[in-house]
């Protein structure tokens, strides 16, 4: 019998998870810990061992196999560019205290893409060998120019499967955005940061605004439904809004998933929100309790289920490894591979928040430019870097299979890559996620399995979703 | 029931594969037979291979058809119907396993017609997934991968399904499997329990489970499409869940896993109150199986399930399972606004437990 290795994290005082390179796992009793630390495991454990696929019998070459494809699972392989993230024009309409993006004047020239830079894309989008493609248009506010916007959408009719997702902030509602809007294969994401006074704070800054932007807000939703709307509450960590009346301003427009973001630290927020750069256990303790309150309000109302979107990712990343493609969040994280984003004037950047950073004058992360390409040494330098998988760090960790890398966030927060691990925020994030999935995950109480069930999508409720081990 | 086998009358001496045409035609090719008469039933083709004359169907109903044609025995088969998503070829009727509720139990004699399959694969509607089954068609491997390869190989629009048993692949498969060619067919292997003595005592055959698991571990190697195949019984019905564990733990590369109802026919016939597992009752433990599938992403469907007796968390994996031509339906299903979505009943299904379960969605 051969034993493939596991890593283990404390559950509690008498319990760890052991997870496996392929990121399977089970929880085990310290008792049973401190057999495997002194080769005394029992007949018993090796039986479970095998059963669960941590250990490989004698000739047993599907157990072998079955592993190999675990792992490999746990890995991206980006394949072709089928996702542009493309930024018609820096120009915004508002001016929100933390915005992401250098965003400049509503009336400056020079801000939009040139005939030239359209043309350039339209022919990179000819190109492109797949039958699939995702178009998100993000700013700036992308529907001051919604000449461009079509003249994109128009020109991906030949592809098979389509989606384009337009970043609004939803402040004006033009005729021929409503066009576009008709559009089954387009949707709106926009930002709701909570109630009225929250959002005006924020974002729109005065009531008038505010009470603007929620009205055209209903006004799509009730066009075309909630499912055609995703949107995400910015939240300032030192000062969270009430939990109960963040959901309320979501669950009562039918909006079920909230994307609970804390502001990134980028663009204006790197100086008006200083504090952003390392969330605070308090942003941790704030989330946990939001992800514990959705649980509770899903199981007191049943007729429909509400969910954090990040938690619900790293979730379903556990257990469902390729499930969702949530780019923010992969191992390796391909670079300017499978996705781009073109800016303004053209540039290609191997990511929103890399785009932010070059912006902001912090570091040029550009990777090449629409029209001449992006196959360039940088983008080579980038993707040696953009793994977990030899990180000393990493490699010890239990959940280094679910996990993933992102050196662009690095970088925005320490100006370096090379930190070790566990003193970044995005391990701390990370750390944090997985400790709470593994807590609810191994919590009887029915109401939490009642909503893990729902955030992974299984059509019951099973008595259990990890196996334990004594 | 549509019929698959029609009496005939031909000119020929050897059994042929043509094309059967009914309407008008710009453009006469050597693979057609074009429509020289009609009346009512009975129509006369002619072509390549000289007169046809068909019994049975309207000249319409047969236009488009691929058909095999044995003079001797004075029979057509209709190979690959031009309207039908379900042509399934049949190339042998061997097979090594016995397996209790086998719907077409096997025979001895095999009658080697691959060549004349190829030859109908060749002429199929663009874009067809064309079945193979049998019998055992590994059992003779060789011929079966030729036939797949030269196909696909000239017919970048074809795709195959094959099922099979899979006792007889060996590591010799796994660098032919890997060609990219193969990427466009898939194999539909059944699995009844996830230990040895239940599975090999439901095939009837002693090492069966260990040999599977093999091919199983060969096939993964291979990149190979598999779609997994229980069918529900009441000798296995309580460790579905169990096998559950066992397929997201050591088979997790399968693209979907079939779970199926029992088909009245074959070796069920007569073993059908011993083996038929009424689901109304006894779903839970096909649920608790669904859901780990669910779970571990593993793709779970429900074949033979009549939707309406299924439980609504668990109605969308109920697929339209059974091929047209013996597929019914029952008078509560006429007012069912599921129905297209529906598998209906297996014409021979017993009508007093079709009628008893049957309720409009």
């Amino acid at each position: 019998m051969t034993f493939l290795p596991l890593r283990t994290r404390a559950l509690s005082n008498e319990s760890a998870v052991c997870v496996s390179d392929g990121g399977r796992f089970f929880a085990a009793s310290t008792a049973f810990i401190g057999r495997l630390a002194d080769e005394r495991l029992s007949d018993a454990d090796w039986d479970f061992l095998a059963r669960e696929g941590h250990a490989v019998a004698e000739g047993d070459a599907l157990a072998a196999a079955a592993h190999a494809f675990a792992v490999s699972q746990r890995l991206t392989r980006a394949g072709p560019l089928d996702y542009l993230i493309l930024v018609p024009t820096l120009r915004c309409n508002l001016s929100c205290s933390y915005c992401q993006v250098s965003r400049v004047g509503v009336h400056q020239a020079g801000f939009d893409w040139s005939e030239a830079t359209l043309a350039a894309v339209l022919r990179r989008l000819d190109s492109l060998p797949g039958n699939r493609i995702k178009i998100e248009f993000q700013g700036g506010e992308p529907t001051l120019r919604p000449d461009l916007l079509r003249a994109v959408i128009d020109r991906c009719e030949r592809f098979r499967e389509k989606q384009f997702v337009i970043c609004t902030n939803l402040n004006d509602l033009r005729p021929e955005l409503l066009e576009l809007f008709e559009r089954p294969d387009l949707f709106i994401s926009t930002s709701l940061d909570g109630d009225a006074a929250t959002h005006g704070r924020n974002r729109t800054g005065g009531e008038d605004a505010t009470t603007g932007f929620l009205s055209n807000l209903d006004a799509v939703i009730a066009r075309y439904g909630p499912g055609k709307v995703s949107a995400l509450p910015t939240v300032d960590p030192t000062s969270p809004p009430d939990i109960d009346s963040l959901i309320d301003s979501y669950a009562c427009r039918g909006l079920n998933s909230i994307f609970l973001r804390p502001i990134n630290f980028q663009g204006f927020a790197r100086k008006r929100h200083k504090a952003s750069r390392d969330l605070a256990v308090g942003w941790r303790d704030y989330h946990e309790r939001f992800v514990r309150r959705l649980i509770e309000r899903n199981w007191n109302d049943r007729t429909r289920f509400l969910e954090e979107s990040y938690f619900s990712i790293c979730l379903r990343r556990v257990f469902q490894p390729g499930r969702d493609r949530h780019v923010d969040l992969r191992n390796p994280n391909p670079m300017g591979l499978d996705y781009i984003v073109v800016d303004h004037d053209g540039t290609v950047y191997p990511t929103d928040e890399a785009r932010m950073l070059s912006r902001s004058g912090v570091i040029d992360l550009s990777i090449g430019d629409i029209e001449t390409g992006w196959d360039t040494e940088k983008r080579e330098l980038m993707n040696r870097h953009a793994t977990n998988q030899f990180d000393p760090a990493c490699s010890r960790c239990a959940y280094q299979p679910y996990c993933g890398r992102d050196l662009v966030d690095d970088i925005a927060r320490y100006g370096r890559i090379d930190l070790p691990r566990h003193q970044t925020e995005f391990c701390r994030r990370h750390l944090h996620m997985f400790d709470l999935v593994f807590q609810l995950v191994y919590d009887d109480d029915p109401a939490v399995r009642y909503s893990l069930c729902r955030w992974l999508r299984l059509p019951g409720t099973p008595t259990a979703l990890g196996a334990m081990h004594r | 029931m549509i019929p698959l086998h029609l009496p005939v009358v031909a000119e020929a001496e050897r059994p042929f594969v043509t094309r059967l045409r009914s309407g008008p035609a710009e453009e006469r090719d050597a693979a057609t037979s074009y429509l020289l008469d009609e009346h009512a039933t009975s129509s006369t083709f002619a072509g390549r291979h000289g007169l046809i004359a068909v019994d049975g169907v309207a000249a319409a109903d047969l236009h488009g058809d691929i058909v095999l044609v044995q003079p001797g025995a004075g029979r057509l088969e209709r190979l690959l119907r031009a309207r039908s998503r379900h042509n399934t070829l049949l190339v042998t009727e061997r097979c090594d396993q016995l397996c209790v509720m086998c719907s077409q139990p096997p025979k001895k004699t095999h009658v080697d017609r691959f060549a004349l399959f190829q030859e109908a694969c060749l002429l199929a509607e663009p874009g067809s997934l064309i079945g193979i089954s049998g019998g055992e068609p590994t059992l003779y491997k060789d011929q079966l991968l030729d036939l797949i390869g030269n196909v696909l190989a000239r017919r970048s629009d074809l795709q195959f399904h094959v099922l099979t048993n899979g006792q007889h692949f060996g590591p010799e498969d796994v660098e032919r499997l890997r060609d990219p060619l193969y990427r466009r067919m898939s194999w539909g292997i059944p699995l009844y329990a996830p230990e040895a003595e239940l599975h090999d005592e439901t095939v009837g055959k002693a090492g069966a489970f260990e040999r599977l698991e093999e091919s199983m571990a060969l096939l993964m190697l291979a990149g190979a499409r598999v779609e997994l195949r229980t069918v529900v019984l009441t000798t296995n019905l309580t460790v579905l869940p169990a096998l559950a564990r066992y397929v997201a733990t050591r088979l997790g590369f399968v693209e979907i896993w079939s779970i199926m109802q029992l088909e009245n026919i074959g070796f069920a016939r007569n073993r059908w109150t011993r083996l038929f597992v009424d689901h109304r009752t006894g779903f839970e433990f096909v649920a608790a199986a669904l859901d780990h599938a669910a779970l571990h992403a593993v793709p779970a469907q429900l074949f033979n399930f009549p939707r309406c007796c299924v439980p609504a968390a668990y109605r969308h994996l109920a697929v339209a399972s059974i091929s047209d031509w013996k597929r019914k339906y029952v008078d509560a299903c006429d007012s069912c606004r599921e129905r297209e979505r529906c598998c209906g009943f297996f014409e021979w299904h017993p009508d007093s437990d079709a009628n008893a379960g049957a309720r409009p969605l």
